[in-house]
């Protein structure tokens, strides 16, 4: 027993590598982001709610085959405005169209539409907006050219091209990318010249580090965060303008099944039969809003302050 | 030390370097002297010190060696080429691979988002210092061992070391590159007091094995006496006094060095209590005579005065060193 | 120091607390503390100690997840963990106890003239008239230092220098005589020349209006340079104190051993410096035995299974470690440390500096 006691005091083994040794589990950026992702419960259900919307609307029009142009039941007066039932699920509108595969069909395109352009319009914007903010002699004339676009109104362009163009998909596609990734290069930029001059960029040029490489590995993964809440928002806000163009007669052509075109065909009715109506509306705003939700919900998992 | 006397190669030469920045704040333009005509050469293997306090141009001279900031007039030699304005491609490749830096905050300075083994492999990765992935590796390992960390590191994050891991790393992303010359910014005094005698040690170890020079800029005297073989100490963009260390401990000349050296927190309550402060005022200072230059007292010794001024050190100097005859 | 001391505030068994997101920090274990009425008492230690932390609970001015969950605090036979609100605080922050941090910008409002924050100050904690207050401001502000004090009273902090910013914080902290002053690392953003001249500021005035100061840094030459007494911090307990000359004469703990020997000050050029390896002890786990075992090279099997008492090593220096134990191996402190006057006064001159005195 007393042997034992002075054991302990005795000296312990040092060993210095010993306390270089980090403890802490592995840490990965990717992982984090997806375990700060799934830690909340209710964005994980709007998720995966967001993404059966998303494959439905892909596809249920394969076997609808829904056409807006065919018609059979135009001349029947007893298959128009029907209210919902397990026959129509949505009901029937003027011409005696399903609602139900009309609506898919709307949304399939439209969800097309936003995820195209917002896509075409993030890439070009990123890189584009990446140089810009490092290149000084860019910036004194992309400055100039965001001035001129940011200055002439959307919906005039808008206009003046779906009369040039013609409606259709890719004419509305665009019309819709056209000027538009002038914005996200220019929030990029802002972005990029805030970090560009930090210390360990100095430490990178030091090293002799390109500026292709610097925008690469030291710029853009830092803006992870930033670029994921922009596209939160872009992607709704594109599918929105899609409907608001096709609603004013701007976007899609009659050929194409649109929920924006349904909404503007529809509010005639808006009385008599106001699910003919309301059926569309509530459908877009529940892709917008689920999107946007799990869109923001990526955003502040990306955001390394939130992992731990 | 000894041997340095006999053959010593200047690495780094600075002349009549001016460094001004346009103040375009406030009313009018100003253009502000951060530099104002600093004169010194770096001898090859030798820790030289470049002390001042804050806003004394000590990291903006630091900068513009590494060409970072522009040389408003002058010139920089580095190895008797020179390196300052246009450089052709591969006399700029050759110079940023040879001189490198060690920040003085880690935190800052490490690329958050890289796993260790990019941060230590990115010059490397772009000079190409490596036959082959296995090559680049090994090296990646060794310059990890070298600085005392663990291969293990390799792919973890900055962010998940402590201060003084995280400025090893930074050291060693620089030794990788083997360069001749480290301008090392103030590299501890963003460190916790118990770590700082590490990174010191870690800085003299590699210098002896690799036969590395260094510019030490710092703000303190106590560390310099510590690392360096000669020291300049700089106030308000002029290099007011160069010396070798012991020489500048001993006999400092020039008002503002003796102000600084009385600064200096001694760890002794005895010694610090009965200490007494020397102010440095400028405006008290008799000016008259010709304009000070930067001028030889003794050999390497060096100080900034006129002719006036030289004749007053000349004889301080002469009576301290009959004192120290004498004992 | 006198033996007849007068306690002005005493901390028993502080423990703090914080939580942070799921997990619980404990970031002070235990801590003691009298502080005696006019003595300078310096806590030092690294970032991570809890130094900060312990002196906040004295002003009550814990980050809102902190709690003390444990120990009291008595000053002026009040117990300040009892306080909560601010109406509580009030007439012992700032009036009695006054705290001066390291970054003056980050207690003087940037939009504000010098003169009208501490005109503020005044009126609040003594009632008097605006003229009354803008006298005394112009006063304290001559006392720290600042020249042509009325013209400057009009100025903003932006038009100050870093040292003169610190100086109006340190006539704003003592505005209303407090009884103790806390400075909590007033000097590490400042230059060193400036440095010197604000510790002596700080000196003199402690001599003029006779407060308590109470000390927080890592620097153990400002150790030297102001305090009466001194505590060690590491790991969020105190492991050693004593007066001054004790601490630095006659260390017992390892950690204020390895602090001390790896001074560069105490460096000998060619020969490697002493180090302490590792990092600080993460203070979400529960410490077992002694925190500083695993970065300790005198470390006892003892100190990793049970935590070390206090011994006593004169009526006023205790150390809280194994070492001093009668069973434990009879260890000296490192030969850096040894003789440091000796091995100081032989590095300067008289006066303390580094150079030949020149008369």
């Amino acid at each position: 027993m007393e042997n034992n006691k002075n054991e302990l005091f005795t000296f312990a083994e040092f060993d210095e590598s010993k306390s270089e040794h980090i403890e802490a589990p592995r840490y990965s950026y990717w992982k984090s982001v997806w375990r700060t992702f799934v830690r909340n419960k209710f964005t994980v259900a709007v998720c995966i709610f967001m993404l059966i919307v998303v494959v439905f609307s892909m596809i249920q029009p394969i076997f609808s085959q829904y056409d807006p142009m065919y018609m059979p039941n135009i001349n029947d007066a007893t298959l128009k405005f029907l209210g919902p039932s397990s026959q129509h699920l949505f009901g029937t509108d003027n011409f005696g169209r399903d609602v139900f595969d009309a609506c898919w069909a709307g949304a399939k395109n439209s969800l097309i539409i936003g995820f195209v352009c917002t896509l075409i319009n993030m890439i070009l914007g990123v890189v584009i907006g990446a140089i810009w903010g490092f290149s000084k002699k860019m910036d004194r004339w992309m400055i100039e050219i965001y001035n001129v676009i940011s200055n002439v109104p959307f919906l005039l362009l808008a206009m003046v091209l779906s009369y040039v163009l013609g409606s259709g998909f890719r004419s509305l596609i665009f019309i819709m990318c056209v000027t538009n990734w002038i914005y996200v290069a220019y929030f990029i930029r802002t972005q990029v010249m805030i970090i560009r001059d930090r210390e360990y960029n100095l430490a990178s040029r030091c090293l002799g580090t390109s500026t292709w490489t610097m925008i690469t590995k030291n710029i853009l993964p830092y803006l992870i965060s930033v670029i994921m809440t922009y596209t939160a928002r872009e992607i709704p806000a594109n599918i929105s303008y899609e409907v608001f163009l096709s609603f004013l007669g701007l976007g899609l052509g009659q050929q194409n099944a649109s929920l924006g075109r349904m909404i503007s065909q529809y509010t005639t009715y808006m009385n008599a039969y106001p699910h003919l109506f309301w059926i569309p509306v509530s459908i877009l705003a529940v892709i917008s809003i689920s999107l946007y939700i799990v869109g923001q919900a990526l955003a502040d998992a990306s955001d390394p302050r939130t992992h731990r | 030390m000894s041997n340095k006397t006999n053959e010593k190669e200047v690495l780094l030469s600075v002349r009549n370097v001016d460094i001004a920045f346009d103040n375009k704040t406030g009313i009018g333009k100003k253009r502000f002297r951060a530099v104002k005509n600093a004169n010194f050469d770096i001898y090859r293997g030798e820790t030289f010190a470049l002390v001042g306090e804050s806003g004394s141009g000590k990291t903006t001279l630091g900068r513009a060696i590494l060409r970072i900031n522009e040389l408003s007039t002058g010139e920089i030699y580095f190895k008797g080429k020179k390196i300052s304005g246009k450089l052709s491609k591969e006399d700029d490749r050759e110079v940023i691979r040879s001189i490198q830096m060690i920040f003085q905050d880690p935190a800052a300075s490490l690329n958050e988002r890289a796993t260790i083994e990019y941060c230590i492999s990115e010059g490397l990765y772009n000079f190409h210092l490596y036959k082959d992935e296995e090559d680049r590796i090994a090296k990646v390992d060794k310059a990890l061992h070298d600085v005392g960390l663990l291969p293990e590191h390799k792919s973890r994050y900055p962010h998940e070391f402590s201060g003084g891991q995280r400025q090893r790393v930074g050291i060693a992303r620089a030794m990788i590159m083997e360069p001749e010359l480290i301008v090392a910014d103030e590299p501890i005094s963003a460190l916790d007091v118990s770590i700082r005698a590490q990174v010191l040690n870690l800085m003299n170890k590699l210098k002896d094995d690799k036969g590395l020079t260094y510019l030490f800029i710092a703000h303190d005297l106590s560390v310099v006496r510590f690392i360096s073989d000669r020291i300049a100490v700089i106030h308000l963009g002029r290099i007011v006094e160069i010396a070798e260390t012991e020489e500048l401990f001993k006999h400092p000349l020039h008002p503002y060095t003796i102000s600084l050296l009385s600064a200096v927190p001694m760890p002794d309550p005895r010694v610090e209590k009965s200490k007494k402060l020397v102010v440095y005022d400028d405006s008290g200072r008799d000016l008259s005579g010709e304009k000070p230059i930067l001028q030889e007292i003794r050999p390497g010794h060096f100080v900034f005065a006129n002719d006036r001024e030289m004749k007053e050190y000349d004889a301080i100097l002469k009576e301290m060193e009959a004192k120290e005859a004498k004992q | 120091m006198s033996e007849n001391k007068r306690i002005i505030l005493s901390a028993k068994d502080i423990e703090v607390q914080f939580r942070v997101r799921d997990n619980y920090l404990t970031a002070i274990r235990n801590v003691s503390l009298d502080l005696y009425d006019g003595e300078t008492f310096a806590i030092v230690g690294e970032s991570g100690s809890g130094k900060s932390v312990f002196t906040k609970t004295f002003t009550g001015m814990l980050e809102s997840n902190g709690k003390i969950t444990n120990g009291s605090i008595m000053f002026e036979g009040k117990d300040l963990t009892k306080l909560v609100t601010d109406k509580d605080w009030e007439g012992i922050r700032g009036k009695k106890i006054s705290t001066i941090f390291q970054d003056p910008m980050t207690s003087l409002n940037p939009i504000r003239t010098i003169g009208s924050q501490i005109t503020e100050v005044i009126m609040k904690h003594q009632g008097v008239s605006a003229a009354e207050a803008k006298k005394q401001a112009i006063d304290i502000m001559n006392k720290v230092g600042i020249t042509n004090a009325e013209q400057r009273f009009d100025a903003y902090p932006f038009q100050y220098s870093g040292g003169m910013r610190q100086r109006i914080v340190i006539a704003i902290a003592l505005s209303c005589h407090p009884d103790i002053l806390i400075c909590d690392e007033p000097t590490t953003a400042l230059d060193v020349t400036i440095q010197a001249q604000v510790l002596q500021l700080i000196k003199d005035l402690q001599k003029e209006y006779k407060f308590t100061t109470i000390y927080i840094t890592h620097d153990l030459g400002v150790v030297a340079n102001v305090a009466d007494r001194v505590g060690v911090m590491y790991g969020g307990q105190i492991v050693e104190y004593g007066t001054v000359e004790e601490i630095f004469y006659d260390p017992h703990h390892p950690y204020t051993w390895a602090l001390l020997s790896s001074l560069p000050q105490l460096g000998v050029k060619g020969e490697d410096l002493f180090y302490i390896t590792g990092t600080p002890p993460s203070l979400y786990n529960k410490i077992k035995g002694d925190a500083f075992a695993p970065r300790n090279i005198y470390a006892l099997k003892i100190d990793f299974e049970e935590e070390p008492p206090f011994f006593k090593i004169s009526d006023t220096h205790y150390a809280k470690t194994w070492l001093l134990d009668p069973r434990a191996p009879k260890v000296e402190k490192p030969e850096v440390i040894q003789n440091l006057h000796e091995k100081i006064t032989a590095m300067t001159s008289e006066g303390g500096a580094y150079y030949v005195k020149q008369d």
